[in-house]
Formats: structure tokens, C-alpha cells, sequence
């Protein structure tokens, strides 16, 4: 692997560490499996590239990209909580419904951001060459944000959010009101993977009506890999192992895809996600069956 | 106080699961008196519960606390007057978080949760303190995850988070009935501390009708979502087991037999 394509796949896995740490509150904390995320992806790219073609600024772009994702996060919460729709329904609504408001957001499938300023803009004058900059700048932005939510679970509100997931009858006869949690971490987790969005378009040049597909899958293989790899419940090192799980898994799939001799391409990355996440989501199972099946021969011995 | 007037609770009305879980209940409980609660499965006595808490809404009738009428105020409003532990030891705790991270969510209970560390230093002594009072050792396992804790400890840390804030009412739905007898008897001991110390109003539902008189100061006996008795003062310090036992035969008129031993004989 070139050192160019190493420092592309690195930066693309900072920038799904924050989708990483997006589907982490839903799936995890929440337990809300929330699928809204392929659409708030988009449209975090859409909305960060039409405003700055617009002529905004790429920073109030940015954020714009940000408070959209979190609206869509509480379309999916509102269908849920207040019409009962099954909340994994519930996500593909909204997510179908994006689909069209980012096309709609950028009046054609693909827009290129080539020459139109970007967050990185300011640094430019610094004279670090652009592929190193784009990489040090995701990585600061997602580790800090890493950081900050790492916090955030720590406090009373986010101890609140993880018992509304966790056991919603014991929150509740703590005083917690779940709703509002779910409102809030449905916000928040996709605040965060239109925030990924936002950047991705702005450092890739491009933002594209399609580009959201797969996000979830992307996003649960990177929860996996880090949970594998890290078992612990400090928030911080789960946060981190979130991150740390997408630039494996980016690295990973990048050299998968580098191997000529396979003869994987671009347009494979779909299927090997999802035979991945497959496999990490049943091999434990398989383990466990494995384990009873040997504990109950035992047993009769 | 807790005042019930013509309490009305019916599961699924108009469809043909109808229940009529509570049927015009009506009780009122003077401040710091303990009232344990008997009757058969079925009768209405978690209903009752789960009304007072917020849990349920009552389809008619009215609850006051004190002088306030509290009967639309939502569960987690109502949590600043009410604490309460469940049957089920799984139910009051976060098995996927640390006994110092539950006992943080139940010391934050009527408060509002702020962006600031649930956890301190501070904190983390009370905690221990409050522990240590068990005598299970779990002082020196703050941070252990509680779904490693066995039902008896998760139940006692559960108590114990009843009573981490100021509240009035505590309501306690057979506590006890998923442990052992010597763990039982623990819970109950903390149980009757903690109600003296903080002079709480309390209903206890209990399967066993010597603990239903062994405990508290006055039992009621609900049937088919009514209170069919109610026994306090003299009446009630006279009473056994077996003119308890009596009391059910007579509200059974059909004769139907008790045949539930943890009800004759229970801990
Ligand atoms: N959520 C519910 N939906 C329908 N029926 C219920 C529900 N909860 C309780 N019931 C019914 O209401 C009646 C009273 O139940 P409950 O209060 O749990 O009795 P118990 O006195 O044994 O605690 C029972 O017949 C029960 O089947
Ligand atoms: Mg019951």
C-alpha cells in the first residue's frame, strides 16, 4: 500500500470513527437500532457541500450539516416514541424519506466541491502538505469529540441516557424521563454521522445522493471490531476502541482490496462489510452453542 | 399520606381480555405508617402499586399525595415522593453497569440531570458507608459490574438506592419473595432500618402472611381488585397467621382452597 492510499484509508477511518461512536449510542447504549444513519450521512455531506457552494462558510456549513442530522435523529425518535412504530421501521422511513431531501438538498445527484473553500482552508497557509493535513485534522476533530462524549457518558445526563437503554423500568423509577433521552441520543448519534458527512465531502471533494449506503453496516463493523478487541467499561476506552475499530477496519479492508491476487474491487466493499459484521455477529453465537453443547456432554460424563 | 379515592385501573377495556385489575379502591395511608399487603395472585396488589408510582394511569378515581392530587402527574414526576424496589432483582439495577454507576442514578433520582460527572469522590465514600451496612463486602466493590452481583445483593443495593434520596413513600412488591430464606430475612432487617430511620410511608406486598404481621403497622388484604380487610391497632396485634389464613376462606366463598405454600407457610 502506498503511503498515500495508507494516509487516505486512515483518514477515512477517523472520519467513520465518528459514525462508529453514532451507531455505539443507538445500538449500545439506547438500544434503538437505528438505520436513519445511511440517510443523515448524506445528508450531512449534502447540506455541508450545497451551503458552501452557496457561499457559506464552511464552518457554519458544518454545523448546519450537524443540526440536519440530529432533526432526522428526531424524526425516527418522534414515528417511534409517539405513533409506536417498531423503531427499526421507524429509521428506514426517514431514511427513505433523505433520500429524496438530499437530492432535493443538492438539486443533482453529485455535487464536486473542487475549487470552493473547505474547514481545512484555514490551515492551508501552514504549509503542511494537504494529504498530511486531512489527516490531522480529522484526527484531531474526531478525537476530541471522542473525548467530549466519553465525558458526556459520564455525567449525570449521559448515566441517565445509558439506564434509559439499559433498563428503562428502573430509569423511569429513578426519575428519568426516557423519552427525552431518546430524543436526545437519537439527536446526538446523528448529529455526529452527519458531522462524518459534512467532513467527508469537504476532504474527498465530492458529495454524491448514494454515498450514505452501507454507512449502518460500516458503522456496526467498526463497533464490533473494537468491542472484540477491547473489553472494558471505562466510556473512555469504549469511545476510543469505537474509533480504533473503524481504522482497523478500514485498514483491513483497504489491504483486502490492495491484494491483486484476490481481485477484489471498489464496488465489493458492500459484500465483504457485510460478510464481515455476518461473521462477527455469529461466530459468538456459534461459541456459545458450542460451549452449552460441551458443558452438556460434560455434564453427562 | 396517601390518599386512594375510588382507584379504578381495567387492562384492555372494551376488548374481550378485559381485566378490571382495581375496582374502586379506596385507602387512605397517614404519613410513616407501614401497611403490608396480602392477597392472592391476581388480586390487584402490584396494580395498586404501579398505580400509586405512575406506572399505570388510572382509567378512573383520584390519588393524592399529602394535599397534592398527583393522579396525571407522569411516573418520573412522581419519583420525587416515591421509591420503590421490585420483585424482580434484575428489575431495580443496570446489570451492564457499575454498582457506583447505579447507586450515582439513584442518587441523582428527583433531581435534574445535569452535564456534571455523576460520580465523585464524595459520592464514592457515601456510597461505601452505605454499602458497608449489608455486610457483604461490596464497600470494596465499587466499581464491579452489578449483573455479577447474586439476586440477594442486587436486592439489598437496590434498598439501598431507595433510600440514597429524601422520598415519603416507599413501595416494596414482594422484595423478598425471589430469595432465600437467610438473604430474605437480611433484606428485611435493612428493610425496617431504613423505613425507621427515615420515617417513610410504606407498602409492602408480601407473600408471606407472617411477615405481612411480623412487619409494618397495619395489613390490608386485597380480592379482586378491592381492599376485602383491613386490620390495625389492637384488632391486628391479635391476630395469627391462621385467623389470616381464616380471613382468605372467608372472602373465597366457593370454598376454593388456598393451595399456594409460600402463602401458609412463607418466610
Ligand atoms: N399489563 C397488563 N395487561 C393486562 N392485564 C394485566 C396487566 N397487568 C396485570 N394484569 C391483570 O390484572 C390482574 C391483577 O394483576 P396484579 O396486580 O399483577 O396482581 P397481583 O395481586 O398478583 O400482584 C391480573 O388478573 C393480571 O392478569
Ligand atoms: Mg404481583
Amino acid at each position: 500500500m502506498s503511503l498515500f492510499s495508507f494516509l487516505g484509508t486512515l483518514e477515512i477511518g477517523f472520519i467513520f470513527g465518528l459514525v462508529a461512536v453514532g451507531v455505539y449510542l443507538t445500538f449500545r447504549v439506547l438500544d434503538f437500532p437505528d438505520l436513519t444513519v445511511d440517510g443523515s450521512f448524506t445528508m450531512g455531506a449534502a447540506l455541508a457541500a450545497a451551503l458552501i457552494i452557496a457561499g457559506i462558510n464552511p464552518y457554519v456549513a458544518t454545523v448546519c450539516a450537524v443540526i440536519g442530522g440530529a432533526a432526522a435523529g428526531l424524526v425516527t425518535a418522534w414515528l417511534n416514541l409517539r405513533f409506536n412504530i417498531l423503531h427499526l421501521l421507524a429509521s428506514i422511513l426517514t431514511m427513505t424519506a433523505l433520500y429524496t431531501i438530499n437530492l432535493r438538498i443538492m438539486g443533482k445527484p453529485n455535487l464536486a466541491l473542487i475549487t470552493e473553500p473547505t474547514v481545512l482552508s484555514p490551515f492551508q497557509s501552514l504549509g503542511i502538505p494537504n494529504m498530511y493535513l486531512k489527516v490531522i485534522f480529522v484526527a484531531v476533530v474526531v478525537i476530541a469529540i471522542g473525548l467530549l462524549l466519553a465525558w458526556f457518558l459520564k455525567t449525570q445526563y449521559g448515566l441517565a441516557m445509558r439506564a434509559t437503554g439499559a433498563n428503562p423500568r428502573m430509569a423511569q423509577a429513578n426519575g428519568i424521563v426516557i423519552n427525552q433521552k431518546i430524543f436526545a441520543g437519537l439527536a446526538l448519534s446523528n448529529g455526529l454521522v452527519a458531522l462524518a458527512g459534512a467532513l467527508f465531502a469537504q476532504t474527498n471533494g465530492f458529495a454524491d445522493s448514494t454515498m450514505g449506503i452501507g454507512t449502518i453496516v460500516v458503522g456496526l463493523a467498526a463497533v464490533i471490531v473494537g468491542e472484540s478487541l477491547f473489553n472494558s467499561r471505562s466510556m473512555l476506552v469504549i469511545v476510543v476502541s469505537c474509533i480504533v475499530g473503524s481504522l482497523l477496519y478500514r485498514l483491513a479492508v483497504s489491504v483486502a482490496l490492495n491484494a491483486d491476487f484476490i481481485g477484489f474491487n471498489t464496488s465489493d466493499l458492500n459484500l465483504i462489510t457485510a460478510v464481515l459484521v455476518g461473521l462477527a455477529l455469529i461466530l459468538p453465537h456459534l461459541r456459545r452453542e458450542w460451549k452449552a453443547r460441551k458443558a452438556a456432554n460434560g455434564g453427562e460424563a | 399520606m396517601i390518599r386512594c379515592e375510588h382507584l379504578k385501573v381495567t387492562f384492555n377495556a372494551g376488548q374481550a381480555t378485559e381485566k378490571r385489575a382495581l375496582r374502586g379502591v379506596n385507602l387512605t395511608i397517614p404519613q410513616g405508617e407501614f401497611v403490608t399487603v396480602i392477597g392472592s395472585n391476581g388480586a390487584g396488589k402490584s396494580t395498586l402499586l404501579n398505580t400509586i408510582a405512575g406506572d399505570i394511569r388510572s382509567s378512573s378515581g383520584r390519588l393524592h399525595f399529602d394535599d397534592r392530587d398527583v393522579t396525571s402527574l407522569s411516573a418520573a414526576a412522581r419519583t420525587r415522593d416515591v421509591a420503590r424496589v421490585f420483585q424482580d432483582p434484575l428489575a431495580g439495577t443496570c446489570g451492564d453497569m457499575t454498582i457506583e454507576e447505579n447507586m450515582a442514578l439513584a442518587y441523582g433520582r428527583g433531581q435534574k440531570g445535569g452535564l456534571r460527572l455523576a460520580l465523585n469522590e464524595g459520592l464514592r465514600k457515601l456510597f461505601r458507608e452505605q454499602l458497608s451496612r449489608l455486610n457483604l463486602g461490596l464497600e470494596d466493590r465499587l466499581d464491579a459490574k452489578m449483573g455479577l452481583l447474586s439476586g440477594g445483593q442486587r436486592q439489598s443495593v437496590s434498598l439501598l438506592m431507595s433510600a440514597l434520596q429524601p422520598s415519603k413513600i416507599l413501595l416494596l412488591d414482594e422484595h423478598t419473595a425471589a430469595l432465600d430464606p437467610k438473604t430474605a430475612a437480611l433484606v428485611m432487617d435493612i428493610t425496617d432500618q431504613i423505613v425507621a430511620e427515615k420515617k417513610l410511608t410504606v407498602l409492602m406486598v408480601t407473600h408471606s402472611m407472617r411477615q405481612a404481621l411480623d412487619h409494618g403497622t397495619r395489613t390490608i388484604m386485597m380480592h379482586e381488585g378491592q381492599v376485602a380487610f383491613d386490620l390495625q391497632g389492637d384488632e391486628r396485634s391479635n391476630y395469627g397467621v391462621k385467623d389470616l389464613l381464616n380471613l382468605f376462606a372467608q372472602i373465597r366463598p366457593d370454598g376454593e382452597e388456598l393451595d399456594d405454600d409460600k402463602l401458609l407457610l412463607g418466610t
